[in-house]
C-alpha cells in the first residue's frame, strides 16, 4: 500500500534528475523539428536547393493559409478523415470478429491459417482494379481499400493474442465449470484489451495507408487526391502541405487511441 | 459419512502422435469427510493428473471415481481447485476475483455475496477488497486465491502444490495460514506436493506414489491431528522420523535421482 510520506532529500534529487531528463528529451524533439525546418528554409532561400522542386516552409505556410481561406483544406481533410475512420472501424470490428470465430473453433483456425498467411502477405493495392470494378469509383472503393488493409492484420494480431491466453487461467475457469462463452467474456477478452489497443494503434496507420492509396486509385476529393493532383501539375507546395497535414491528423488519431488505452487498461498501472 | 471421495482402480493413459504414456496405474484410495490427505511422489509422476481426474476435467481410461457416492463424470460444482500460482485476474479487484466462481455458476445471490464478504472480512482481506492484485504481497495473493476457492462453498478442496511459487519464508507462513483457514472452515482436502515436509506438516494421511506409471506405494497416518499448526508439527520428534521413512520410500524409486530428491527435500 502506498502512503504519502515526506520525500527524503536524495529522493527529491532523483526526481529532479528524472524531470530534467524528460525536459531534455522534449527539448530535443522540438529542437530537431525546428532545426530541420530552419535548414530547409535557409537552403531554399540561398538557392542551394530548388524550392520549385523541394518547396520550403514559408511556401508551405502560404499554401496552407490559401487552402484554409478557400475552405478547401477543411473539405478535403474531412473527406479523407471520414473514409479513414469508417475504414478503421469496419476493419477493426470485422477483424476482431473473425479472430473470435477462429479462436472459438480450433478446427476453423487450422483450416483458415494458410489463407490468412497468404492474405497477409498479398499487397492489397494489387486488388485496386477489382475493387473499382466491384465497388465503383466512389468513396465505397476507398473505404474498401482501407478495410482490406486493416482487417487481415487485425485478425492475425487479435487471434494471436486470444490463443496466447494463459492456459492455467483457462484451467482455473474450467474447474469453476465455466462454459466457453464464460472463458471468452471473463478471461480471453479482458486479458486481451492491451492487444486490442495495440491493434488500434497499428490500424490508425493502416487505414490511412488504405485511404490515401484508394484516393490515388480513384477519387475526386481528399488529401490523397490533392497530393496526386499537386504532383501531376508540379505544385510541390501543395504536396508538401498535404503531407504535413496528414502527419498532424494521423498523430491526433494516435493520441486519441492512447487516451482510450488509459481508460481501458487502468489496472495495468 | 464414510468414503467421501473414493477412487476405484483408476488408470489413465495419454496418447500422442508418437507414443502412449501410462500416467496412472490402478490407483485406489479413499478420503473421509473432514480429512486432510496429501499425495507425495516424484516429480512428473502424475500427481496433477490425479487432481484433474478428481475434479472432472479429465476422464479416467479405466476405473471410477466417486464423490459423495456420486460418480464423477464432469466438472462438479462441489469441488474447489487451487493451482500452483494464484492466477488472480489483474483487471479485477480482489473482491471481484473472489466472486468469480459464483459469477460463473450464476449464484451471485445476496446470501452468497454476504457469505463471501464475511469470509473476506474474517480472513483479513477487507482492506484489500477494492485493490487490484498487483498491489498485494505474494502471501496475501495466495490467501485471496484460497478465499476464491472457498467462495463457491465446495465440499472438497484440491490443492495442487499451492505454495511452490513462494519463497521459503513466505511458504511456511502461508502454509500455516491456509491450514488454519481450512480447519476453521472444516473442509476435506486433497493436497498434491513433492515436498515431504509440507505433506507431514499438514496432512492426516499421506499417500506415497511411485514413479510413472504412478501406483500407490504406501499410505501413512501422521497422527498429529492434535497439533494445531504446521509450524509446530515441524518441531516434533515424530516429524523427522516420518520424513526419513517417506524419503526412503521415494528414494527406492529414484536410485539414479537420489541426490535430486535430497536437494528437493532440503529446499
Amino acid at each position: 500500500m502506498k502512503h504519502k510520506k515526506e520525500l527524503t532529500p536524495l529522493h527529491k534529487q532523483y526526481l529532479k534528475k528524472e524531470r530534467k531528463q524528460k525536459l531534455i528529451v522534449l527539448a530535443g524533439q522540438f529542437g530537431f523539428l525546428i532545426l530541420c525546418f530552419a535548414l530547409w528554409e535557409i537552403l531554399a532561400r540561398l538557392a542551394v536547393i530548388d524550392s520549385f522542386i523541394t518547396s520550403s516552409p514559408s511556401r508551405i505556410w502560404r499554401q496552407l493559409v490559401e487552402l484554409l481561406k478557400g475552405g478547401d483544406l477543411f473539405l478535403h481533410l474531412l473527406i479523407s478523415t471520414k473514409e479513414t475512420v469508417i475504414g478503421f472501424l469496419i476493419g477493426t470490428v470485422l477483424g476482431t470478429l473473425a479472430a473470435v470465430v477462429l479462436w472459438w473453433s480450433p478446427m476453423l483456425n487450422k483450416i483458415f491459417e494458410p489463407y490468412l498467411v497468404v492474405l497477409n502477405s498479398l499487397p492489397k493495392v494489387a486488388l485496386g482494379p477489382i475493387i473499382i470494378v466491384w465497388a465503383g469509383t466512389g468513396q465505397a472503393a476507398i473505404i474498401t481499400m482501407a478495410v482490406l488493409i486493416s482487417v487481415v492484420i487485425t485478425t492475425i494480431t487479435m487471434l494471436n493474442g486470444f490463443n496466447n491466453t494463459d492456459p492455467n487461467k483457462i484451467l482455473l475457469l474450467k474447474t469453476m465449470r465455466a462454459a466457453k462463452a464464460d472463458i471468452f467474456t471473463k478471461l480471453v477478452l479482458p486479458s486481451n484489451l492491451p492487444t486490442l489497443v495495440s491493434c488500434l494503434k497499428i490500424n490508425v496507420g493502416m487505414s490511412w495507408i488504405g485511404t490515401i492509396m484508394g484516393e490515388y486509385l480513384t477519387s475526386r476529393a481528399g488529401l490523397g487526391y490533392l497530393i496526386l493532383y499537386g504532383g501531376q501539375v508540379f505544385k510541390l507546395d501543395l504536396v508538401m502541405t498535404c503531407i504535413l497535414v496528414l502527419c498532424v491528423i494521423a498523430a491526433v488519431m494516435y493520441l486519441l487511441v492512447a487516451l482510450l488505452e488509459k481508460t481501458l487498461v487502468r489496472w495495468k498501472s | 459419512m464414510q468414503n467421501f471421495l473414493r477412487l476405484d482402480t483408476v488408470s489413465l493413459t495419454y496418447y500422442s502422435k508418437t507414443m502412449e504414456t501410462e500416467a496412472l496405474k490402478e490407483v485406489s484410495f479413499e478420503v473421509n469427510e473432514g480429512e486432510f490427505v496429501a499425495i507425495v511422489g516424484p516429480s512428473g509422476c502424475g500427481k496433477t493428473t490425479l487432481l484433474s481426474l478428481v475434479c472432472g476435467i479429465m476422464t479416467p481410461t479405466k476405473g471410477k471415481i466417486y464423490l459423495i457416492n456420486k460418480e464423477v463424470t464432469g466438472v462438479s460444482s462441489n469441488v474447489g481447485y487451487m493451482l500452483q500460482r494464484d492466477y488472480l485476474f489483474e483487471w479485477r479487484t480482489i473482491q471481484k476475483n473472489i466472486l468469480l466462481g459464483l459469477e460463473i455458476q450464476k449464484k451471485l445471490t445476496s446470501k452468497n455475496i454476504e457469505r463471501v464478504n464475511n469470509l473476506i472480512e474474517k480472513y483479513g482481506l477487507k482492506e484489500f477488497a477494492k485493490s487490484y492484485p498487483n498491489q498485494l504481497s505474494g502471501g496475501m495473493r495466495q490467501r485471496a486465491a484460497l478465499i476464491r476457492t472457498l467462495a463457491t462453498d465446495p465440499d472438497i478442496l484440491l490443492l495442487d502444490e499451492p505454495f511452490s511459487a513462494l519463497d521459503f519464508q513466505t511458504r511456511l507462513n502461508v502454509c500455516d495460514d491456509v491450514y488454519r483457514i481450512i480447519k476453521k472452515e472444516q473442509k476435506t482436502v486433497l493436497l498434491v506436493t513433492h515436498d515431504i515436509s509440507e505433506a507431514i506438516s499438514m496432512a492426516d494421511k499421506i499417500i506415497v506414489l511411485s514413479k510413472r506409471p504412478a501406483s500407490i506405494k504406501d499410505i501413512h497416518y501422521t497422527n498429529m491431528g492434535h497439533i494445531s499448526s504446521p509450524l509446530k508439527r515441524r518441531e516434533t520428534n515424530g516429524f523427522a522420523q516420518q520424513f526419513e521413512k517417506i524419503w526412503q520410500e521415494l528414494n527406492d524409486y529414484e536410485t539414479q535421482e537420489g541426490t535430486d530428491s535430497i536437494t528437493q527435500a532440503i529446499s
